[in-house]
């Protein structure tokens, strides 16, 4: 966030945190270790969204800085405060969870007053800061209503409410929008970022959609199995993905991976695809000196989507930069056409687990193409498919890391 | 209930109309008993509607004199209902109830207190006194210790909680009769040896129990107390237990975040939400121990309720009449009458605790 606008939410009176995690790890009583040293720093005012599949242990992370979790080792920081061992209530958090954990008794002026309750704050000036939250989330005629008789996205919005209330140095938000249908969905998207980014509150957000994530997120932590995988901003995220796992997670349709091998025919490098074979340029490998150890190794290739286009509608590209497909799926969404077809060369499996199963056959792998409207490809239709080759992923087989220098 | 078709339907209805009458014509009929004269209720053909009505067999079980004025009593009687229910309308309005409530409860305190002095009263009035006090202690004991345990039980998971709750349910199981005479010695014990060392006599400087020379265990309130605590907490542990399970652990993480502390966010948050448990639980127990009578016939053998008290009343050498007998079992009745009445919605969902939910 740009230093004057720091500067301005400072003189508000709001409290602009960094908070640090330091090689925090989580081993649960039974022993499983569900986080393993998990260090990330968030700046004042910065929005950071933690993703990852269902089960990687993004609650846990959240629920050991809330402090409804012990943390087994590492330390955490808001400011220059080590809180480790400080209640929950001292920590000066507020926290937004999966189940709203509305208070069914109160009504909602009651359920967004508690805080201040719980601070003997005085009735009117309680009333006030009360009235101004439900303001700013369009609760004002709710107030006097029970839980139970708001709609979901209502319910949502109390639960927000009893958080900003309070004005804390950190905002814990823990899949807020997963109960939500998804048109609502998209709505609350933009407003929590939108009251977030007014507010000025350090938040750490925690979400298994990656969407939710890259549109919300100033910056995103892809996690998998309590390990960080990469922590960047949405669009570095997707352009340079630091690993198999992340290359797959962030974005959708996914990234198109599969086992290849490059090798130097004649001066020229080309990548073998199964039975087909693209040219590479020159250029690919010199901004990748790296790669060169691999040549005729098999590498994990990644292409995205969108770097795949109907030759017949983009006809100006280099005929050796090509694939062959028969078209098995055709889903025309309007603004594009998604195309499926397959591929004969080996699958990578990501390690995520909610990504599709391959066909049947080891060799055969899914390939997804978005292609622009224009397309007139039919299913059953052989067609050729420009491949961006200058867009190309590398990744090593072993380690599933990108070969990036 | 679209798909039953209308003859099941009658069917239904008319069961429970049987199973209706089947239950509530003993109870009319100890009513009409009751307000009936002698000679009516002797009489070889039964009279049953056109009766001459009288309550006289009310004067006699509740008070000495036979000539005072029933409708005196009734008055005196309604002046306080009217009183509490005046403090309950201010009650609403106030948002905090516990004045009004507090006031109430000092307002059926002193009627009681004042009863026996405006009128002679029989030793029935005692046994009535002491039926209220074994009631409230043990509804209040039973239900603070269930609502902690039941809490507790609910939150841990681990194994010696399964244990504890196992245990529990087969101590429910287990008859009254297995219980007693343990209690009964129990019981024995500890009085002789405050009796031969001494501590039962002591004169405990500053405090003076009223009504009290030596302490002891035996024949009094107290040891019914604790007889139907111990027998009740079983059931209480499981219904709160169950109430408890029911509250998602996440109420109580999100009071904690908003600045409780762990017995806040229980008491401002959970108890709350936990009234219609505690009403249900509160009426269980008050049945229980108001309609007690073996334990009461023999750890206290002379601090009677009222259940046991009636039963003098129909065989042995008080044995009176049977309007007498009817009036005093009316009589005992109706608080509890009234307050299902008042409660029964509560006591439904009590009986419903721990179904799924739609
Ligand atoms: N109290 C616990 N004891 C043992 N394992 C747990 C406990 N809570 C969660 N886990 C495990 O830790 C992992 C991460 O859980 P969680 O943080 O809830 O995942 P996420 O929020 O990413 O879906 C899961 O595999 C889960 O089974
Ligand atoms: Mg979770």
């Amino acid at each position: 966030m740009d230093p004057t606008r720091v500067a301005g939410l400072r003189r508000r009176g709001v409290k602009m945190s960094t908070v640090t995690l330091d090689k925090i790890t989580k081993i649960y009583p039974n022993g499983f270790q569900a986080i393993t040293e998990l260090s990330l720093t968030l700046e004042e005012g910065e929005f950071l969204v933690l993703v990852g599949p269902s089960g990687c242990g993004k609650s846990t992370a959240l629920r050991m800085i809330a402090g409804l979790e012990d943390i087994s080792s590492g330390d955490l920081y808001v400011g220059d405060r080590w809180l480790n061992d400080v209640q929950p209530k001292d920590r000066d958090i507020a926290m937004v969870f999966q189940s709203y954990a509305l208070y069914p008794q109160m009504t909602v002026a009651e359920n967004i007053g508690f805080p201040l309750k719980l601070r003997k704050i005085s009735r009117k000036e309680r009333q006030e800061q009360v009235w101004q939250a439900a303001e700013i989330l369009e609760l004002t005629e709710q107030l006097d209503k029970k839980p139970a008789q708001l709609s979901g996205g209502q319910r949502q919005r109390v639960a927000m409410g009893r958080a900003i209330v309070r004005r804390p140095a950190l905002f814990l938000m823990d899949e807020p929008l997963s109960n939500l249908d998804a048109k609502l969905r998209v709505q609350m998207r933009a407003d929590i970022a939108g009251i977030q980014r007014e507010l000025g509150v350090t938040t750490f957000y925690v979400t298994h959609d990656q969407v939710e994530a890259m549109t919300m997120g100033d910056r995103v932590a892809v996690i998998k199995d309590g390990i960080l995988q990469q922590a960047a901003a949405p669009e570095a995220l997707y352009d340079n993905p630091d690993n198999v796992f992340v290359a797959a997670f962030i974005g959708s349709p996914s990234m198109n991976l599969y086992e290849a091998t490059l090798s130097e025919v004649g001066g020229h490098y080309q990548l073998q695809l199964g039975d087909q074979s693209l040219a590479v340029p020159e250029q690919i490998l010199a901004s990748r000196p790296a790669l060169r150890d691999y040549l005729d190794q098999p590498v994990v290739v990644g292409i995205r989507p969108e770097d795949l286009e109907d030759a017949a509608v983009a006809s100006d590209h280099p005929n050796d930069q090509r694939l062959d497909a028969e078209v098995a799926v055709r889903e025309a969404l309007g603004a594009e056409t998604l195309v499926h077809f397959s591929i004969a060369a080996p699958s990578v499996d990501s390690g995520d687990p909610d990504a599709l199963d391959e066909l049947g056959d080891e060799d055969v792998s899914r390939c997804t193409a978005r292609f622009s409207a224009a397309t007139r490809t039919r299913v059953g239709d052989r067609i050729r498919v420009n491949v961006s080759t200058e867009k190309l992923h590398f990744f090593d087989r072993r380690t599933h890391l990108a070969i990036r220098t | 209930m679209r798909r039953s078709s209308t003859l099941s339907r009658i069917g239904l209805h008319a069961t429970m109309l049987v199973l209706v009458v089947w239950s509530i014509l003993p109870f009319i009929w100890t009513f009409q008993t009751s307000i009936k004269f002698t000679r009516d209720v002797a009489a070889k053909k039964p009279v049953l509607w056109g009766y001459e009505t009288t309550a006289n067999a009310y004067r006699a079980f509740w008070l000495d004199e036979d000539d005072i004025n029933m409708w005196s009593v009734l008055v005196y009687i309604l002046v306080v209902a009217v009183i509490c229910l005046i403090l309950g309308q201010i009650g609403r309005r106030v948002r905090h109830s516990w004045p009004w409530f507090t006031a109430a409860v000092g307002v059926i305190f002193v009627a009681l207190w004042r009863f026996p002095k405006v009128w002679e009263v029989n030793d029935e009035y005692d046994f009535l006194v002491n039926s209220i006090v074994v009631t409230v202690l043990t509804m209040l004991i039973s239900l603070s210790i269930g609502l902690l345990a039941g809490y507790g039980l609910a939150r841990y998971t681990g194994i010696s909680g399964a244990v504890i709750l196992i245990v529990a349910l087969g101590f429910r199981a287990l008859p009254r009769t297995a219980f007693v005479l343990p209690y009964f010695f129990g019981a024995k014990e500890i009085d002789d040896w405050l009796a031969s060392s001494g501590v039962g006599s002591w004169d405990f400087p500053l405090i003076d129990f009223p009504g009290i020379d030596t302490l002891q265990i035996l024949d009094t309130r107290l040891a019914i107390v604790l007889a139907l605590v111990a027998v009740n907490q079983p059931f209480t542990i499981w219904m709160f237990r169950s109430f408890f399970i029911e509250v998602p652990k996440e109420i109580e993480e999100a009071a904690m975040m908003d600045g409780a502390t762990r017995l806040q966010a229980f008491r401002r948050v959970i108890i709350p939400m936990m009234w219609p448990a505690i009403i249900a639980t509160g009426l269980f127990t008050m049945l229980l121990a108001y309609n007690e009578y073996l334990f009461v016939r023999v750890l206290a053998p002379t601090e009677w309720t009222l259940p046991v008290a009636i039963v003098s009343l129909t065989g042995g050498e008080s044995s009176r009449t049977i309007t007498e007998a009817a009036a005093a079992s009316v009589s005992i009745t109706l608080p509890i009458v009234v307050v299902i009445i008042l409660f029964q919605k509560h006591l439904v969902k009590g009986l419903g605790a721990g179904a799924v939910k739609g």
